[in-house]
C-alpha cells in the first residue's frame, strides 16, 4: 500500500496526458458496452420470450394464410389447454397513409387476456368487453396521435365493410402495454365479434389462435397435440411458442457478430497502439526520476509492477467509466433498437478485457523502465 | 519571411522529423484509420440495402396494391383484375396484351444450409401471360421455366445458394401438394431469395381469391399520371399506384434508417476515440519539439506559422489513416453478404462512402491538432531554451 503514493504521482505527471488515455479508454468501453450489450441483450430478450405462449397458424404459411374461426372449439378442447382465443391481424392507417397502425382483434371472452402478452388495467379490460366498437391503444400509439379515452377515432382498413367503404371507427376505452419485444409497437386491439360482423370478405377466418397451455413445461406435447388433431385435414396447423418464434426472428442479429467482432477489434487495436506508444513516450521522459526511483533501492521487479499498476489504474478507471457510460445510453438506444440490455457479464466482461489490455499495453513500457540502468540513465541518456 | 514561407518550410521540417517519432505517428494514423474504417464498413450496410432494393427497379414500372397497403399486406380481387389489366397508359405485349403481371405472394418455411435455421422466404404466384417480357431482369440459369397448371416451381440462385432442397428435380410439400423444382434463375443480380409458381395453381393450393398486387410496365413514364387518374377516378376498387422505385423504398425505408443510425452512431464514437488518441500524441510531439520550436521562435518565425504547420501535420496524418481505413473495410468487407431480419444483401463500399471517411478523417484531423497547435504557439521562447 506503501507504493500508492508513487502510482499516483506517477500518473499526475502529466495530467493532460492521463486525462487523455482515460477519455480514450472510456470512449472505447463505452462503445464496447453498447455493441455486447446489443448481442447479449437480444439473447436475454429470446430467453425471457414466453415459452407457455402457444400460437397455432396454418401449416400452409406463417400468418398469411386465414384459417376457420370453427377451429377455436377443437382446439379448447386439447388436453392442457387453459384459455384459447382467436386473433386476427391487419392493419390500419390513420389520417394519412404513412401513419400506420398495426390492429389486432381479438375474442374479449373471460380471461382473454391470459392468452397474450399484454398487461390492461382490469377496469380497461371490463371497458373493452362491454363495447363493440371498443378498442385498446398501446401507451405508445396513443401519446404519439394525442388520442384519449372516449375519443371516436376514424381508420382506414384494407378490409371492406358491408357497404362497401373502408373506412372503419373506433372508440377508446383504455390504453395497454405488451411485454414482448416480437410485438409491434404501434398496435391497438379491437373486438373480433364486431370486426369480422362488419366485414364484406372472408368472414369467418382468423389469422391464428393464440393458445395459454395450463402448465408451461406441457408446452410442446399441447402443441403437438394441436397439430396433430388437425393433421391430414383441410386445415393442418403449425403451433408454436413465441420463444420458438423469438429465437428465429433474432436468429438474423447473428449475422451482424462478425461486424460486431470486428468494430471491437477495431476499437481494441486502435486502443493498444495509442496507449503503448503513449506509455512508451512517458518512461523515456521519465528516464532520470525512475533511475533515482532504482538508486535509492527499488528491484527491476519492483519498477515493472509500478509501471503495470498505473496502466491498470487508468484503464481500469476509463473501463468502469466506459461501461457505466454504455449502461445510461442503452436506455435510450432501446428505444430505437429493441431488445437492448446490459447484463452483469458484459460488465464482467469489459474489466476482465479491460485488464488484458491495461497488461498487454504496459508490458513494453514497464520492461523499458525495468531494464533501465541506472548509471546510464542517471547520466542523462534515454532509455533505449 | 512571409507567412507562408515559414509555414511551408516548418512544415518541411515536421515531416523530415515524422522517423524520430515513429510511435505517436503511427497512433494517429492507426487511430484514424480504424475509425474510418468501422464508419465506412457500417455505413456500407446502408449502401448495399438501397442497392439491393433499388435493382433492377425502373422508372418505366409502377406497382398496384390495395389501398394504404405495406408490405404483401395488399389484396387485389380477382374479379378487379380486368380492370387493371386496362387501366390506361401501360404497355402493350407482343401478342398484344397489356404487360401486366399479377402476383400472389405467400411465405413459405426454408432452411439454412451451414446453421440449419427457419426463415421465412415469398413464394410468389405470377399470372403467366407476359410474363418475360413484363419482368426482363429475369434470366433462367438452368433447367426451364414451370408450366401453367402444374404443381412447378422456380427457385433464384440466392435460395439455392442459402437454402437446403432448391435443387433442380427437388420436391417440397406446399399446401397438400408435392411442388418440384424445375429451375433456377436470376433477378438482375438480387440477393433476394425468391420462388415463383403459377399463380392459378398456387391460390387454388391456398383457397385464395385474391392476388397480392399486380406490377405493370408503362408505356413511359409520363403515362404514371394518366394511370393514377384513371385509378383514383374508381374508387371503388381501394387500390392505389406507386412507383417501383418508391413502393420498394418506402420497403426498407425503417431499416435503413436505423442501419445508418448504428453507422453514424459507432463511428462518431470511435472518431472520438481517435480525435483523443490524436490530441495526445501530437501534444508529445510539440513537447519533443519545445526547443527546436523556441530556437524557430527566436530566430523570427511567427507563433501563428508555427500553429499552423501543427494543424496542418495534423490533418496530412490523418490522411494515409482515412486511405488506409478506407481499402481496409473495402478489402475486408465488400460484397460481404449479411441478412438483417431475413433481408439479404452485399455490403458496399462506394465511391461516396470513401469521401465521407476522407472528410472524417479530416474533421478528426482539424480538430485533433487544434490544441496541439495553440499549444506550440505559446511556447514561451526564453524557458523552453534554458531547458535541458
Amino acid at each position: 500500500m506503501k507504493y500508492l503514493p508513487l502510482i499516483w504521482s506517477g500518473l499526475w505527471r502529466k495530467p493532460a496526458r492521463t486525462i487523455l488515455i482515460f477519455l480514450q479508454v472510456s470512449v472505447a468501453f463505452a462503445l464496447f458496452g453498447v455493441l455486447q450489450g446489443l448481442k447479449t441483450g437480444v439473447s436475454h430478450a429470446v430467453a425471457a420470450a414466453r415459452a407457455d405462449l402457444l400460437l397455432v397458424h396454418s401449416r400452409l404459411s406463417f400468418l398469411m394464410q386465414p384459417l376457420p374461426y370453427g377451429l377455436l372449439e377443437q382446439i379448447r378442447t386439447v388436453p392442457g389447454v387453459k384459455v384459447a382465443i382467436p386473433v386476427e391481424l391487419t392493419f390500419a392507417t390513420y389520417q394519412q397513409p404513412n401513419q400506420g397502425i398495426g390492429v389486432v382483434a381479438v375474442t374479449p371472452e373471460e380471461g382473454w387476456t391470459a392468452a397474450f402478452t399484454y398487461t390492461i388495467a382490469p377496469a380497461d379490460v371490463a371497458a373493452f368487453a362491454r363495447s363493440r366498437t371498443a378498442m385498446l391503444v398501446r401507451d405508445v400509439v396513443m401519446e404519439k396521435y394525442g388520442w384519449k379515452i372516449g375519443d371516436h377515432i376514424p381508420l382506414k382498413l384494407p378490409i371492406q365493410r358491408q357497404d362497401g367503404s373502408s373506412d372503419w371507427a373506433f372508440d377508446v376505452v383504455g390504453t395497454f402495454t405488451d411485454s414482448d419485444i416480437g410485438g409491434g409497437r404501434r398496435n391497438v386491439l379491437v373486438s373480433y365479434p364486431n370486426f369480422d360482423e362488419a366485414r364484406l370478405l372472408q368472414k369467418g377466418t382468423v389469422n391464428h389462435f393464440n393458445v395459454a397451455v395450463t402448465d408451461p413445461k406441457l408446452a410442446a406435447q399441447v402443441a403437438n397435440a394441436i397439430d396433430a388433431r388437425f393433421a391430414n385435414s383441410s386445415h393442418e396447423t403449425k403451433t408454436e411458442s413465441l420463444r420458438e418464434l423469438a429465437q428465429s426472428s433474432m436468429q438474423a442479429i447473428g449475422d451482424f457478430d462478425f461486424l460486431i467482432r470486428a468494430v471491437v477489434g477495431a476499437v481494441l487495436v486502435a486502443l493498444l497502439f495509442a496507449t503503448t506508444t503513449m506509455m512508451v513516450q512517458s518512461i523515456h521522459e521519465r528516464t532520470p526520476e525512475l533511475a533515482v526511483v532504482k538508486t535509492v533501492g527499488f528491484t527491476d521487479r519492483a519498477v515493472f509492477l509500478l509501471i503495470l499498476a498505473e496502466a491498470l489504474a487508468v484503464f481500469l478507471a476509463g473501463a468502469v467509466c466506459g461501461l457505466l457510460l454504455a449502461s445510461v445510453a442503452l436506455p435510450v438506444a432501446a428505444r430505437f433498437v429493441l431488445g437492448l440490455s446490459m447484463p452483469g457479464i458484459v460488465v464482467v466482461l469489459g474489466l476482465a478485457l479491460g485488464t488484458l489490455v491495461a497488461l498487454v499495453s504496459a508490458a513494453i513500457p514497464a520492461a523499458l523502465a525495468a531494464r533501465l540502468k541506472v548509471v546510464t540513465a542517471l547520466g542523462g541518456h534515454r532509455a533505449a | 519571411m512571409s507567412f507562408s514561407r515559414q509555414f511551408l518550410s516548418l512544415l518541411r521540417l515536421s515531416l523530415s522529423g515524422m522517423g524520430a517519432r515513429l510511435g505517436a505517428v503511427l497512433t494517429i494514423i492507426v487511430g484514424v484509420t480504424c475509425a474510418v474504417g468501422v464508419l465506412v464498413a457500417m455505413l456500407a450496410m446502408g449502401s448495399g440495402a438501397r442497392r439491393e432494393v433499388l435493382a433492377g427497379a425502373r422508372d418505366d414500372r409502377i406497382v398496384v396494391v390495395s389501398h394504404g397497403a405495406s408490405g404483401i399486406q395488399s389484396n387485389i380481387p380477382r374479379d378487379a383484375a380486368e380492370t387493371v389489366r386496362d387501366l390506361p397508359g401501360i404497355k402493350k405485349g407482343s401478342d398484344g396484351k397489356p404487360l401486366v403481371v399479377f402476383q400472389s405472394v405467400v411465405l413459405i418455411e426454408a432452411h439454412r444450409r451451414v446453421t440449419g435455421t427457419r426463415i421465412f422466404f415469398p413464394l410468389v404466384g405470377v399470372t403467366a401471360a407476359p410474363f418475360t417480357e413484363a419482368l426482363p431482369e429475369l434470366r433462367l440459369t438452368q433447367g426451364r421455366t414451370f408450366r401453367p397448371g402444374l404443381y412447378e416451381l422456380i427457385a433464384s440462385d440466392p435460395c439455392v445458394r442459402q437454402y437446403t432442397g432448391f435443387g433442380i428435380g427437388d420436391k417440397r410439400a406446399i399446401g397438400g401438394a408435392d411442388w418440384t423444382i424445375v429451375g433456377h434463375f436470376v433477378q438482375g443480380d438480387t440477393q433476394q431469395c425468391a420462388v415463383l409458381a403459377d399463380a392459378e395453381i398456387l391460390m387454388s393450393t391456398f383457397h385464395s381469391n385474391t392476388y397480392t398486387r399486380a406490377t405493370a410496365t408503362l408505356r413511359s413514364p409520363a403515362d404514371y399520371a394518366i394511370l393514377q387518374r384513371a385509378l383514383d377516378a374508381n374508387p371503388a376498387l381501394h387500390l392505389e399506384v406507386r412507383h417501383e422505385r418508391d413502393d420498394r423504398e418506402e420497403g426498407i425505408r425503417q431499416l435503413n434508417a436505423l442501419l445508418d443510425f448504428a453507422a453514424y452512431f459507432v463511428g462518431s464514437i470511435m472518431a472520438i476515440g481517435a480525435t483523443l488518441g490524436a490530441v495526445n500524441s501530437l501534444y508529445s510531439i510539440v513537447d519533443s519539439r519545445r526547443r527546436e520550436i523556441a530556437t524557430l521562435r527566436a530566430i523570427g518565425f511567427g507563433s501563428g506559422a508555427v500553429a499552423t504547420a501543427i494543424l496542418c501535420e495534423s490533418i496530412l496524418l490523418a490522411l494515409p489513416g482515412a486511405l488506409l481505413g478506407v481499402l481496409l473495410a473495402r478489402a475486408l468487407f465488400h460484397r460481404m453478404a449479411v441478412s438483417p431480419f431475413g433481408f439479404s444483401f452485399l455490403l458496399d463500399v462506394t465511391p461516396a462512402l470513401a469521401v465521407i471517411g476522407v472528410v472524417w478523417a479530416l474533421a478528426m484531423g482539424l480538430i485533433g491538432g487544434l490544441l496541439p497547435a495553440l499549444r506550440a504557439a505559446r511556447v514561451p521562447v526564453t524557458t523552453a531554451l534554458r531547458a535541458t
